[in-house]
This record gives structure tokens, sequence and C-alpha cells, in this order.
């Protein structure tokens, strides 16, 4: 993959084996290296940049597969694989979240913001190390390298909290469709809204991430009710797929 | 979904077959490779998946398990409930798959 200076992303690699690789595929993965290197609302592009890192770097983690194997993950104490730029408890968040998502629970949550974590940065935080989970799938499953990630754009956070985002039965705030108004009156698109696209809105452009990236690797959120829409496979065939990665994940959702 | 039959127990990787879907074996069997740690095997799936088929069609399975490991780490990590419509119309399915059983369907409490 190539950079451009600023660390924009022009050329991914995919290994010469691009027949079939959609354009709408290939840009919305352009856009999300894009995104995880710029400046966020919360953390700069270094720090996302070092977050997306650590999320890669979680897979190959001694301690998280250690944890993982263990009857329960805080049974077993250490320390992370490798140099870290970002402080220990937000190494430790990115882990879990990358390698044990199934035993995350309110109470780990409660830890996490109780250990000095913002909800906002951890929204981000859940934004960036997932988003980059699913871009290391996506190579993993396709047989090319990980996608190099971007250099970091320079540029502080935005720091914009939503004035609609409020307690709406999840961990995290969230806005409400009848609530996404002003600056993001374009978060959710109209339609149908599930909870997978309000679980990030306390920070509207992670939201909007998800939606391209997840319309383009799956189908559009609008979409989704609607059972004939489907893609070079079938519906039943993509259903199948997509219900043994949540089986395997054991998520319930 | 498309009304056509699937066996539900493929999705928990009981069914053996293509559970009613074509190729679905196929498909089950990369998917498990991918999510597993063994490359060879990885590799091997990739292959047979790979001829059986098209390329668009292969770049779609990859696409959709990138997204589903998207989805699902965010709904864990953000403790979202179901939503009440999908709530409502997967109750048979949630039991014969037994997914009461997974921690984050606390996050999801029952309806009074």
């Amino acid at each position: 993959m190539g950079l451009t200076e600023g660390g924009g992303t022009d050329v991914l690699d995919y290994g010469g084996a691009e027949t079939g690789v959609r354009q709408d595929l290939i840009d919305a993965q352009r856009a999300l290296l894009d995104h995880i290197g710029s400046p966020g609302t919360w953390w700069t592009g270094e720090e996302r940049v070092a977050i997306a890192s650590e999320s890669r770097q979680a897979a190959r983690c001694a301690l998280c597969r250690e944890r993982k194997g263990s009857l329960s993950p805080g049974a077993v104490a250490g320390r992370h694989d490798g140099p870290h730029t970002l402080p220990e408890n937000v190494v430790d968040t990115v882990h879990r979240i990358r390698t044990d998502p199934a035993r995350l629970s309110k109470t780990w949550f409660d830890g996490v913001i109780a250990g000095g974590v913002d909800v906002a940065r951890y929204v981000e935080l859940v934004g960036v190390s997932t988003l980059t989970a699913g871009l290391d799938y996506f190579a993993r499953a396709f047989g090319i390298a990980p996608f190099p990630l971007p250099a970091p754009r320079p540029g502080a956070p935005s720091r914009h909290r939503p004035a609609g985002a409020k307690p709406e039965g999840a961990w995290v705030p969230m806005i409400a469709p009848e609530h996404a108004v002003g600056p993001e009156a374009d978060v959710y698109n109209g339609g149908f809204v599930p909870n997978i696209m309000r679980a990030l809105s306390l920070v509207p452009d992670e939201v909007r991430a998800l939606r391209q990236t997840s319309g383009a690797h799956y189908v559009p959120v609008e979409q989704i009710p609607d059972p004939t829409v489907h893609r070079a496979l079938t519906r039943p065939q993509m259903e199948l797929v997509a219900a043994r990665v949540s089986a395997i994940n054991e998520c319930f959702y | 979904m498309s009304g056509e039959a699937v066996d539900l127990r493929a999705v928990m990787g009981e069914a053996g077959d293509d559970a009613g879907v074509e190729h679905g074996g196929r498909l089950i069997a990369f998917t498990d490779a991918v999510m597993g740690s063994d490359d060879e095997r990885l590799a091997r799936e990739r292959r047979t998946l790979r001829a059986v088929v098209s390329a668009e069609a292969f770049v779609d399975t990859c696409a959709l398990i990138a997204a589903f490991n998207v989805v699902d780490r965010v709904a864990d990590a953000t403790g979202i409930p179901l939503d009440p419509m999908l709530y409502a119309g997967s109750g048979d399915v949630r039991e014969e798959l037994g997914l009461a059983r997974f921690r984050s369907s606390a996050n999801t409490p029952a309806p009074n």
C-alpha cells in the first residue's frame, strides 16, 4: 500500500489478486485507513494509529492467548506483548476488545471507566480497535498481509460531544434517531437504525466510518431488512457466514 | 432471510453438510479456518472455496467475515441490547441455537 505524505492511502495491495475486489470495497478500506490515521474526536491521529497498532498486536499477544484459555480473564496477570506508547489501562482495554469480546461485561466496562478512561474516549477507542480488526480479518481471509497502518495526520481532536447522546439502555450513551439533529443530522441517514449503528454515536464520526465500512463489506444499513438484497453470494449464504462468525465470537447481538 | 430452509445447526458447527445453502459446508469450513489459528488449514480451505465459488463471491465471503468481526466487537464492547424488532422475530432461532448461554445475552433483558 502506498502512503501519501500526511498519511493518505493511495493504493491498497491485494497481492495481485484484485480480481473480484469491488471498487466500493477498495474505496471503503482506503477511507477506513485514512479515518484511522486522522485526528479524531478525543484522540489524536498518533494515538488512533497507536490504538490500531495495539489492536493488531493483540491478535499475537501471549498474555491475551493465555487469558483467552483461562476460566476467567481476570485470573491471569501479566503485561501485554510489545512496546507500548499508550497507557497500560488503554492497552489492556484494546487487547480485551480485540481478543476476548465474548467475556466483556458491564462490570468490566465500569472498571475501565473508573480507571480513568472517559466514556467518549472509550467509544472512539472501540471504533478504532474494532474497525482495525475488520481490516485484519479481511486480509487474513483473502490471503494477503495486513494493510500497513497509515502515518498519523497532525491536528487536534475536535472534542465534539453530541448534545443528543443520552442513556438508551446500552453501557454507553447513544443518540436516538429522533435526536440526530444539527451536526448529527446525517449520522444515521434515515430509515432503519439498528442499535449497532447507534452504539458508537457518542462519537458520530465513528458511526459514519462504521456505516461506510458495513455498507461495503455487508450491505448498506438501510437495506439490511430487505431479504432480497444480496451480493455475489446469495442472502442465505451471506447470513450463514455472518451467523457463523457471530457464533464463534459468542455474540448474542 | 429468503425463506429457504437453512439448517441452523450449521451456525453452531453441527450440521456437517451444506445446511440447505449452496456451498454452505465450504463456506462454514472457510469461516472456521479464518477464525482459527491454523494457517495451513486456512490456505487449504481458501483453495477449496475458491474452486467452487466465483472470485466475487469469495471476496464477499472475506468481506462478511471482516464486517461481522467488527459488528460483534462493537456490540459486545458497548453493551447494546438486541433491537426490539429483531428480538421479537428471533425467539425460535435464539432458543434453537441456545444463544442465551452467551454472556452478552445479559445486555438484552427479556421484555416484561
